[in-house]
């Protein structure tokens, strides 16, 4: 079967960030540098192929962009200065859009007036729900302490519905997320037509998809232990945050001011200490553009970052105001982090750069599935 | 005849002869042998010090024959005989034993190669015992050139030789001046226009007094040799003009290939498939569209029509390349928004500039397709009413491995370059060879890339082999620069060791005529005697090797001088 070309494809990945790719004339030192390209699962030439023709459902339906982690060899090692790396990244972001049933993401990725009227429009619906809808159910600003000194952040904005509210957005964040990984899944093991996978496979080669969240193992095959260490970090910082808003708010947002050494503090103190290290990592790496994987920032690679460190910051304002009873600002502290906290999770978890925590180990999980592949008996 | 007094001189030609053979062995083998005077060996003949020897030799010991053991004749023989010459002796009686190429270099063997490099110069020393002196002799040079073709390359050639006040005879077979060149648009890599190259050039020539143009003309056979030199030119088909010149410039060129044998390609089937010729008229009309008149939105240039496939022709034509990547920036100033497709073979940019215009032609948005010659050509086929385009190629395409259909409007075939139709006949009229490729043979591929192995005759631009505009010019200048010495010095050499025929001898069977490749041996009726022309003769052999009357003496290569080398050869090999 032939595949008929797309050339206006081109034109729509170069949306994504790509660099010069039409300079790449097919050496191969790409292919043959990388130290995660495999057999069956080779890249990045041919993918650069792909892209430079236009054939859309080859390139749809490849898990190898998932498979590179941007040490940035093949980069250097270009005699055309096509920069294959940044092709790879390009089309990580090209797949996460194709992904999306919305068409939301592709919109995040490609228009800025879109992404920042998506988040200012977040913004302002958080914003007005602390002002208007929460006194309007009783709950109020004040100024009085407790017996410690503490600011009363739970008779602002009380943790049960602060949780329910986690609840429900964190129910229609993985909802979304759900359902790309599955389109992802039927795009690169279903998809072709021409193979199928057991579901034994599946149980079996599960573990590889928890090992590869938490581990992160490829890191360590093409870049050096401190940035997989810093990723790390970010990673477990993020995670454990996560679980402690989502589930363990009751714990987490207290009034009363606990000892330093108590869990909830520590375990916080570790997550901002491992969130600020990474972001310190990435913000200040992509300034120096030293690292090949730093050099060309995408506009989405940017906000992530600032939207991310402006969580934090104010995450960590809100702790200080609150313990020392500086009630206005611990207030303000309060609504300006979820006024940034939700657009961006709305935005990055399931349409954009964050949806890779998911992507990333899937991919390797299909990798194992694609492996065991078997070839589809004919319906004759 | 003299008492011969041999000098031999065996060299190591640093380590490429000595490493393999023993250069003392042979010399002290051969010294004894009777005639010879003295046997030496030394590590570089061809250097200074190495002539300087044999000339001090041959006044010290008073030599009159010498021999040098060493690489091929084709290489030193002449440093040789000149040095001889120096010393006061002809340079005839020279002889080269060759123990690089056809010894050292081609044996894994030691001591057989050592005996092999005696047998050799044994053969050389009993050869040269009756080498004979002969005279060096010239003959006047008519003044006036005759240049076939009034392309770029025969223009060009004109101009250079007519600035010097000297006669051109310009022939063109068209009713124009021009040739290719007048029909391109634009050249590469430089973007700058033909039209502006080529009408400047042609005013010069129709304006300079020393060129006589006749269009609409071909020549007839051509008489003489080299220097002198006449023919018949017939104008218009039936006004028939004598010329007489000294030298001829053949500058040809060639014609474009017709792809409608390449049943793959749909030429003249399918609307919108069209050559780069026809795309060049389309470009100089100042229009890129389609045979419906609107813009193509994709158009794909296929290179390699009809060249580097043994179906059609196996060599590369050198310019489709770099035309069709001149295509890209023509087509992208025309249509911006157009998809161009490169679909190619291999990319060739091999000349100055021509790899940056690759690269920086890569950067123009368009997608290069990669084909295989072996495995099959792109398919073209007419689009259906579903398909939004006028034309589907379908291939194979190298780089991905995937069967593809490129939709397009129109398709550019990069089409080869061949000789014309009446390629023979020219050469024929001119005493030239033609290589399998139909193109004219120069004498040496490197060192003497523009004359033939006819004297006077000189073969500039694409019949010598496709070429590009800079490349016919430089040919052109430099078979000027041959020409002109020539004039200047108002005679030539001519070959030495030519056949003679003795007369008394001659049975009239004419077998000599029919067998020389230079048309130099003719029958004399009044004699009845063959007659060898002496300034034709290039002493091949041929005629002498012929002769079943034994009538017919090679100069320089006598019977006794070949029978001596022959015994030479047998007969120490026997005594081993």
């Amino acid at each position: 079967m032939s595949v008929r070309l797309q050339p206006e494809l081109r034109n729509q990945l170069i949306q994504f960030g790509i660099g010069d790719w039409n300079a790449c004339y097919h050496c191969g030192t790409c292919t043959a540098i990388c130290p995660l390209s495999e057999k069956g699962f080779l890249f990045p030439r041919n993918k650069i192929r792909l892209m430079q023709m236009g054939v859309k459902d080859e390139l749809e339906t490849s898990v190898e962009p998932w498979l590179c982690y941007y040490c940035g060899d093949c980069t250097k090692s270009c005699p055309r200065d096509a920069n294959p790396g940044e092709l790879m990244m390009s089309l990580r972001r090209y797949l996460t859009s194709k992904y999306d049933w919305t068409g939301l993401s592709r919109k995040f990725y490609t228009s800025g007036v879109w992404e920042l009227g998506f988040i200012l429009v977040f913004a302002a619906l958080v914003v007005i729900a602390f002002l208007f809808l929460l006194p309007a159910y009783g709950f109020k600003f004040t100024t009085e302490l407790t017996a410690q000194g503490g600011v009363q952040v739970n008779a602002f904005a009380p943790w049960e519905y602060i949780e329910i509210f986690d609840w429900s957005m964190a129910a229609v964040v993985a909802l979304l997320l759900i359902s790309n990984i599955l389109r992802m899944y039927y795009k690169i093991i279903w998809k072709d037509g021409k193979t199928t996978v057991s579901i034994w496979t599946h149980i079996r080669e599960f573990w590889l998809l928890i090992y590869n969240f938490v581990v992160q193992p490829r890191f360590s095959k093409c870049e050096d232990k401190n940035y997989w260490l810093s990723h790390w970090f970010l990673m477990s910082g993020y995670t454990i945050m996560f679980i402690v808003i989502v589930v363990y708010l009751e714990w987490f947002q207290t009034d009363e001011i606990l000892p330093f050494w108590h869990p909830q503090r520590t375990l916080g103190y570790y997550a901002t200490f491992g969130l600020l290290f990474g972001l310190f990592v990435a913000i200040i790496g992509r300034i120096r553009k030293k690292r090949i994987k730093f050099q060309f920032s995408h506009v989405s690679d940017w906000l992530f970052l600032i939207m991310l460190t402006l969580t934090v910051i104010t995450g960590i304002l809100i702790h200080i105001f609150r313990i020392n009873g500086m009630a206005w600002a611990t207030y303000i502290s309060y609504i300006a982090h979820m006024a940034i906290l939700v657009p961006m999770i709305l935005i990055e978890v399931p349409f954009s750069k964050w949806s890779h925590l998911a992507y990333r180990p899937f991919a390797v999980y299909f990798q194992q599935l694609k492996k065991h592949a078997v070839p589809r008996k004919s319906n004759q | 005849m003299e008492e011969p007094r041999i000098g031999v001189y065996i060299c190591w030609c640093g380590t490429n002869i000595a490493k393999m053979v023993d250069v003392e062995a042979v010399a002290s083998e051969v010294s004894s042998m009777p005639h010879v005077v003295l046997a030496k060996n030394y590590k570089y003949m061809c250097s200074d010090p190495g002539q300087e020897l044999i000339i001090k030799d041959i006044k010290v010991h008073n030599l009159n024959r010498v021999i040098v053991a060493a690489c091929s004749p084709r290489i030193h023989e002449l440093t040789f005989r000149t040095a001889c010459e120096k010393a006061g002796i002809n340079p005839y009686l020279f002889e080269m034993a060759n123990i690089r190429e056809q010894d050292s270099w081609v044996h894994t063997d030691r001591s057989e190669a050592t005996k092999k490099a005696i047998d050799l110069v044994i053969a050389a020393i009993r050869r040269v015992r009756f080498h004979e002196a002969l005279e060096k002799r010239s003959v006047s040079v008519n003044p006036a050139t005759l240049v076939i073709g009034g392309g770029i390359a025969g223009m060009t050639a004109s101009l250079e030789i007519a600035a010097s006040g000297k006669q051109v005879y310009l022939v063109e077979k068209a009713d124009h001046l021009g040739g290719m060149v007048a029909q391109l648009d634009l050249t590469f890599p430089h973007l700058s226009s033909a039209q502006q190259i080529i009408h400047p050039l042609i005013q010069r020539v129709k304006n300079n007094p020393n060129i006589k143009v006749f269009l609409n003309t071909q020549i007839q056979q051509v008489h003489g040799y080299i220097g002198n030199f006449n023919t018949t030119i017939l104008q218009n088909g039936n006004e028939s003009v004598e010329i007489e010149f000294g030298n001829i410039i053949a500058a040809v060129g060639l014609k474009p290939f017709d792809p409608v044998v390449i049943p793959e390609y749909g030429y003249k089937k399918i609307p919108d498939v069209v050559t780069s010729v026809e795309f060049e008229q389309m470009l100089l009309s100042g229009l890129i569209q389609t045979s419906e008149g609107k813009d193509p939105r994709n158009v794909a240039i296929i290179h390699c029509v009809g060249s580097r496939n043994k179906k059609f022709h196996e060599y590369c034509s050198r310019v489709c390349c770099m035309t069709a990547l001149k295509y890209v920036h023509q087509i992208r100033a025309a249509l911006p928004d157009a998809n161009i497709f490169e679909v190619y073979a291999d990319m060739r940019a091999y000349g100055k500039g021509h790899e940056e215009f690759y690269a920086h032609t890569t950067h123009k948005q368009i997608i290069f397709l990669m084909f295989d010659q072996q495995t099959g050509l792109p398919r073209i086929r007419k689009a259906g009413a579903a398909d939004k385009c006028n034309i589907i190629i379908e291939m194979d395409e190298l780089l991905s491995g995937i069967s593809i259909e490129v939709p397009v409007d129109m398709v550019v075939l990069m089409t080869n370059m061949e000789a014309h139709d009446d390629v023979k006949e020219v050469v024929r009229s001119i005493g030239v060879s033609l290589c399998g490729n139909q193109f004219f043979i120069e004498k040496h591929p490197k060192l003497d890339p523009v004359a033939t192995t006819t004297g006077g005759v000189y073969i500039v631009g694409g019949c010598q082999g496709p070429k590009d505009i800079p490349d016919s010019v430089s040919q052109a200048r430099a078979a000027a620069a041959r020409i002109l010495a020539t004039i200047a010095q108002e005679s030539v050499p001519v070959e030495v060791t030519t056949a003679q025929v003795n007369e008394l001898l001659c049975c009239g069977c004419q077998t000599c005529v029919r067998v020389c490749p230079y048309s130099a041996v003719s029958y004399d009726e009044s004699k009845k005697s063959s007659v060898v022309n002496e300034v034709l003769c290039k002493g091949c052999g041929t005629c002498g090797a012929a002769c079943p009357a034994g009538a017919i003496k090679c100069k320089h290569f006598t019977d006794s001088q070949i029978l001596a080398e022959i015994e030479g050869i047998m007969s120490l090999s026997y005594k081993y």
